[in-house]
C-alpha cells in the first residue's frame, strides 16, 4: 500500500512536469503542424535560467533560505526569459521557413536544438558541469499518509501545473487570442481573412509554450536540484518523453497533452516500482524508458491519433 | 599546428599541450591523453588531467626521457564512450602518440582501449577498475586495483566494521564499472553471511530514482550500496533523503564517488556515507606528502583527490617504463610496463601483475562535513 | 471615386503569370461580378484584394487608400471581408464559434456580439437552430450560408464572394442569391465571382469578363447578358 501510494504521488508529480512540457509541443504542432524539437531545450534553459537568476540574486549559498516569494520571482523571470527566447526562435528560425517544405523546418528545429544546447554549455553561459540548484522551497513534509511523505515541493509542482494548465485552457478556449490560435490551427489563410494576425498568433503560441516549459524547468530544478549540463542526455530524454506524452494524448490537442503527461508519469513510475518484485529481479529500473516507448507503440497501433486526438478533418 | 589539434572547443581553457613548446619539435615524444573534461563525469577527466600534467612538467624539468621532452596531447571525450574511441584513433593516427593515458570510466577505457590495442599502442588507465578493461589485450595496463577486489573491500567493511547484515544495491546498468562492482559486492557480502534486500538499477542520465528508492526503502535495508558515478549518486542521495530514508542508513559506493561535486550537490544528503578509493590524502608516506605539496603549489592550494593521484601515478609509471624500454615501439614499451615492480607511487606500492593490473591496497573514506575522510585501509588478498 | 479600385494588376504564382494588367472598379453600393472560365484569374483577383497574395505590379485602392501591400488582417480591419472559394469554414468549430471568429476584428462584448449575431442570422434562420453543432456536419448550402454570415459579422463595407453557388442544388442557389441581393440592399458593396453566369448577371449591376488573366469585356450586367459573344461562350446559348 505504501509503495502504491508513494509511487502514485511520484507519478502525478513527474507526470505534471511532462504535461507542462508536452503542452508546448502540442500547441506549436496544432498551430503550425510541425514538431518544434527545440522545445525540450527551452525547458532545459528554463531550469538553468532559474539557477542563474537565483545565484545572481545572491539567493544561493549563504543567502539561501527558502521563501515562496523568491521562488515565484525566480519562476516569473525564467518564464519571461524563455518567453522571449521562444519568440526569437520562431521569429528568426521558423518564420522565414513558414512556406518551405516540412523537412527544411524539421532540420532547422534540430539545428536550433543543437544551437541552444551548445550555447548553453559554453564556459561563459552555464558551462559543462552540473550545478546544484539552490533551495528556494522549504523541504517541508506537509503530511505523512500511510507512510508516504507528502512534501511541499510535490504539492507545489502538482498545484502549480494545474493552475498553469487551467490558465492555458482558459486562454485557448475562452479568449480572443485563443480563438485566433484555434482558427490559425485550422487554416491560417482563412484565419487571416477573419482579421487574425497570423504572425502575431504564431508568436504568441511560441511564447506561451516556452513560458510553460520554463515553469516546468523551474519546478523540475526545485524537485531535482542536481542540474546536468545543458547538452546532457537527461534533457533530451525528458524532452522526448514530453513529446511522447503529447503524441499519446493526441498531438495538437491541449487536453490530450495533459492526459498524456500524466499517463507517461504513471507508466514509468509504476513500471519501475513493480517490475523488479513482480519479475523476481529480472526486470529492473533501467527499463523505465521502455515502458514509455511501449505505451507509445500501443497507442499508435490502437488509436494513431492519440487518446484525445481526432483524425485530421480534411478541409472542405 | 598542435593548437589546431586540440579539438575541444568546449574547453578552451584546457591547454592541449603541456611541457615543451606548443609546436611539435622533432625530438619530442608524444604521449596522448583522453578523458572526460566535460560532460556528466567532467571532474573525473579534469582532476586526472591535473595529475598527469604535473607529472609531465616534473619529468620535462628533469630532462624528459633519455634527453627527449614529452609532449602531452589531450582530447576531451565529453563523457561519451563513442567519442572516446574516436579521440584515441585521432591520438594514434594523427598525433602519432607512442602511448595513451586514460580513461577513468571503465566503459570509456574499454572503447579507447580497443582502439589502442588494435594499433599496438600501449595504454595505461589511471583508475578504471572494471576487470574487462585489461582483458582487451597485451597493450592495455592499469595502475589501480580492480573491482572484484574493490567490491570485496566494501562488503568486508560493511560486514566487519559497520556490522551490517542487510544491504540493498542500486547500480547503473549502462556502465560496466557499476554492474561489475555491484556483482562483486553482492557476491562477497552474501558469502560473509549478509543479505541483499533489494537490487535495483538505473540508467545514467535519468534524473528520477524515486520508484527504485521506494522499493529499497520498503525492503528494510540498513545501508544502500550505490557503485555509480558521483553525478547520479548525488541525485540519488538527495532523493533518498527526501523519500524519508534517514542519514542513519548510509549510502556506500566505490571510487566513482570521487568528486568535489558530490558534496557540492548532495550536501547533507551524503553526510556520513562511505566509499572505497585508491588513496587517502591523510597517508603519511613520503610520496604522498611530496605529491600533495607539489599539487597544492601548482593548483591554488587544492588538496588532490584520488583521481589526480592516479593520473599522476599512471603518467609516472609510463615514463618509468619509457626510460627502461630499449625503444619506444609498442612492443618494447608494453614489455617494460609489464615489468613494473614495487614502484613507489602516490596511491601505494605498485606492481603490475600478469593480468596487467596493479596489486595494491584500497582505502575506505567517509564523508564528513563535505570532505572525504580516511577511515580504514583494506589490503589485497595474499596469493 | 469608386469604393474599390484595382488598377493594372499583375500577379505571379512563381514563374506563372496569373493576372496581366487587370483593372476593375467597384462603385459603392453595387454588386459587381467577374465572369470567366476556370483559371481566368477571377479568384486570384479576389485573393489579391484581400491580401492573400501580393501583386507583382499595379495597385489596389480601397476608399482611395492603397491596400495592396497590407497583410490580410489589416485589410479585414479596413472593411473588406472575403468568403473564399470552398467556403473556408472551420469544420471543428461549432457554428457559434465560426460566427465568433467572423466577429474577431470587432472586439465586441458578449452582449454586442449576440445582438450582431441576431442581426445576421435573421438572414439565415437555419443557422440559428444549429449554433451548437460542429460546422463540419452542416450541409453544403448551410456551410455556404455560415461562411457568408461569418463574413458579415465583421461588418464589411465590401464583401468578396468567391463562387457561392459552387456544388449547391439549384434551389439552394436561388436562396443564396436572394440573400446576396438582400445584403446588397442593406448597403454592402459586393464583388462576386461566379461560374453560374446566368444567376450572377441577374443579380449584378456590372460585370467583367476575364480570359487568361486579362479583362476582355466590361459592361452593365444587363448588356453583358444580352451580348452574343457572352451568350455563346458562357451561357451556352446561340
Amino acid at each position: 500500500m505504501t509503495t502504491f501510494l508513494q509511487t502514485l504521488m511520484d507519478a502525478i508529480s513527474v507526470g505534471s512536469l511532462y504535461a507542462l512540457i508536452a503542452l508546448g509541443y502540442t500547441m506549436v504542432y496544432g498551430v503550425l503542424r510541425f514538431i518544434n524539437f527545440a522545445h525540450g531545450d527551452v525547458f532545459m534553459l528554463g531550469a538553468w535560467f532559474s539557477f542563474w537568476v537565483t545565484t545572481k540574486f545572491g539567493w544561493a549559498g549563504e543567502g539561501a533560505h527558502p521563501s515562496i516569494p523568491r521562488a515565484l520571482t525566480v519562476m516569473a523571470i525564467a518564464m519571461a526569459l524563455c518567453g522571449l527566447l521562444g519568440y526569437l526562435i520562431e521569429r528568426l528560425a521558423y518564420r522565414p521557413l513558414r512556406f518551405a517544405p516540412r523537412l527544411n523546418v524539421l532540420i532547422t528545429a534540430i539545428g536550433v536544438s543543437l544551437l541552444l544546447q551548445n550555447t548553453g554549455q559554453l564556459k561563459y553561459v552555464f558551462g559543462t558541469e552540473n550545478q546544484r540548484m539552490p533551495t528556494l522551497l522549504p523541504a517541508t513534509t506537509l503530511a505523512t499518509v500511510a507512510g508516504v511523505n507528502i512534501t511541499l515541493i510535490d504539492v507545489i509542482i502538482v498545484a502549480g501545473s494545474l493552475v498553469l494548465m487551467g490558465v492555458l485552457d482558459r486562454l485557448v478556449y475562452r479568449s480572443r487570442m485563443g480563438m485566433a490560435m484555434r482558427a490559425v490551427a485550422f487554416d491560417p489563410h482563412t484565419a487571416s481573412l477573419m482579421g487574425v494576425n497570423v504572425n502575431r498568433t504564431v508568436s504568441a503560441t511560441f511564447v506561451a509554450g516556452s513560458m510553460l516549459a520554463a515553469a516546468a524547468g523551474f519546478l523540475y530544478a526545485t524537485k531535482y536540484p542536481n542540474l546536468n549540463q545543458p547538452a546532457f542526455s537527461t534533457w533530451t530524454l525528458l524532452g522526448l518523453k514530453a513529446f511522447i506524452a503529447a503524441v499519446v494524448g493526441g498531438i495538437g490537442n491541449i487536453r490530450g497533452a495533459m492526459v498524456g503527461g500524466l499517463l507517461i508519469g504513471l507508466i514509468e513510475q509504476f513500471g519501475v516500482a513493480y517490475s523488479a518484485p513482480l519479475s523476481h529481479g529480472y526486470i529492473t529500473g533501467e527499463f523505465k524508458e521502455i515502458y514509455v516507448f511501449a505505451l507509445l507503440i500501443l497507442v499508435l497501433l490502437v488509436k494513431p491519433s492519440g487518446i484525445l486526438g481526432r483524425l485530421t478533418v480534411e478541409k472542405v | 599546428m598542435a593548437l589546431t589539434l586540440t579539438g575541444c572547443d568546449q574547453q578552451p581553457q584546457q591547454p592541449a599541450v603541456t611541457g615543451g613548446s606548443p609546436v611539435a619539435t622533432p625530438g619530442e615524444i608524444v604521449v596522448g591523453q583522453y578523458g572526460s573534461l566535460t560532460g556528466s563525469e567532467a571532474t573525473f577527466g579534469q582532476t586526472t588531467d591535473e595529475g598527469v600534467r604535473l607529472a609531465v612538467e616534473e619529468r620535462n624539468a628533469t630532462g624528459g626521457i633519455k634527453g627527449r621532452k614529452i609532449k602531452l596531447v589531450t582530447y576531451d571525450d565529453r563523457s561519451n564512450a563513442q567519442e572516446a574511441g574516436t579521440v584515441v584513433t585521432r591520438l594514434i593516427t594523427q598525433d602519432k602518440a607512442v602511448a595513451i593515458l586514460g580513461e577513468v570510466a571503465s566503459t570509456r577505457s574499454i572503447a579507447g582501449g580497443r582502439v589502442a590495442q588494435q594499433y599496438g599502442v600501449p595504454m595505461v588507465s589511471p583508475s578504471s577498475t572494471n576487470p574487462t578493461v585489461t582483458d582487451i589485450g597485451d597493450m592495455i595496463f592499469r595502475v589501480c586495483f580492480i573491482d572484484p577486489f574493490q567490491g570485496t573491500v566494501m562488503a568486508k567493511f560493511s560486514h566487519e566494521n559497520l556490522k551490517l547484515t542487510k544491504v540493498a544495491v542500486l547500480y547503473d546498468k549502462g556502465q560496466a564499472y557499476s554492474t561489475g562492482l555491484s556483482n562483486y559486492f553482492q557476491q562477497a557480502f552474501k558469502e560473509m553471511g549478509g543479505t541483499i534486500t533489494a537490487v535495483e538499477t538505473y540508467k545514467g542520465g535519468d534524473p528520477d530514482f524515486s520508484a527504485q528508492l521506494t522499493t529499497i526503502r520498503n525492503s528494510g535495508a540498513e545501508a544502500i550500496y550505490i557503485p555509480g558515478y558521483y553525478n547520479e549518486v548525488a541525485s540519488i542521495a538527495l532523493q533518498a533523503r527526501k523519500l524519508g530514508i534517514p542519514n542513519s542508513v548510509p549510502l556506500m559506493g566505490g571510487d566513482g564517488w570521487e568528486s568535489p561535486k558530490l558534496a557540492e550537490i548532495a550536501g547533507e544528503a551524503v553526510e556520513g556515507c562511505y566509499f572505497s578509493n585508491h588513496y587517502a590524502p591523510e597517508d603519511e608516506r613520503a610520496e604522498v606528502k611530496e605529491f600533495i605539496a607539489k599539487y597544492k603549489a601548482k593548483y591554488n592550494g587544492v588538496t588532490p583527490g584520488a583521481l589526480a593521484a592516479s593520473g599522476y601515478d599512471a603518467a609516472n609509471i609510463l615514463f618509468d617504463a619509457m626510460g627502461r624500454a630499449p625503444s619506444l615501439s609498442g612492443a618494447d614499451l608494453a614489455k617494460a610496463l609489464a615489468e613494473t615492480k614495487n614502484f613507489k607511487a602516490v596511491t601505494g606500492l605498485i606492481t603490475i601483475n600478469k593480468s596487467r593490473n596493479a596489486d595494491k591496497s584500497a582505502v575506505v573514506l567517509q564523508m564528513k562535513g563535505g570532505t572525504p575522510v580516511y577511515v580504514a585501509t583494506v589490503e589485497p588478498p595474499k596469493k | 471615386m469608386a469604393l474599390l479600385e484595382i488598377h493594372n494588376l499583375d500577379v505571379h504564382y512563381g514563374a506563372i503569370q496569373a493576372l496581366r494588367g487587370v483593372s476593375v472598379s467597384v462603385e459603392q453600393g453595387k454588386i459587381v461580378t467577374m465572369l470567366g472560365a476556370n483559371g481566368a484569374g477571377k479568384s486570384t483577383t479576389l485573393r489579391a484584394v484581400s491580401g492573400l497574395i501580393r501583386p507583382t505590379r499595379g495597385e489596389v485602392r480601397f476608399d482611395g487608400k492603397p491596400i495592396h501591400n497590407l497583410p490580410p488582417h489589416r485589410i479585414v480591419e479596413m472593411g473588406i471581408s472575403h468568403v473564399p472559394e470552398g467556403r473556408g469554414i472551420f469544420p471543428g468549430f461549432t457554428v457559434e464559434e465560426n460566427l465568433q471568429a467572423g466577429a474577431y476584428v470587432r472586439k465586441m462584448s458578449h452582449g454586442e456580439f449576440e445582438r450582431e449575431r441576431g442581426r445576421v442570422t435573421k438572414l439565415f434562420p437555419v443557422l440559428k437552430e444549429r449554433l451548437a453543432q460542429p460546422a463540419g456536419t452542416l450541409s453544403g448550402g448551410e456551410q455556404q450560408m455560415l461562411a457568408i454570415a461569418r463574413a458579415l459579422l465583421s461588418k464589411p463595407r465590401l464583401l468578396l464572394l468567391d463562387e457561392p453557388s459552387l456544388g449547391l442544388a439549384p434551389l439552394i442557389v436561388q436562396v443564396i442569391f436572394r440573400i446576396i441581393r438582400e445584403i446588397n440592399q442593406t448597403g454592402t458593396t459586393i464583388l462576386l465571382v461566379e461560374q453560374n453566369i446566368h444567376m450572377a448577371l441577374n443579380a449584378a449591376h456590372e460585370g467583367y469578363v476575364l480570359e487568361a488573366g486579362s479583362v476582355v469585356m466590361k459592361d452593365e450586367a444587363t448588356k453583358l447578358a444580352a451580348n452574343d459573344d457572352v451568350r455563346k461562350a458562357y451561357l451556352g446559348v446561340g
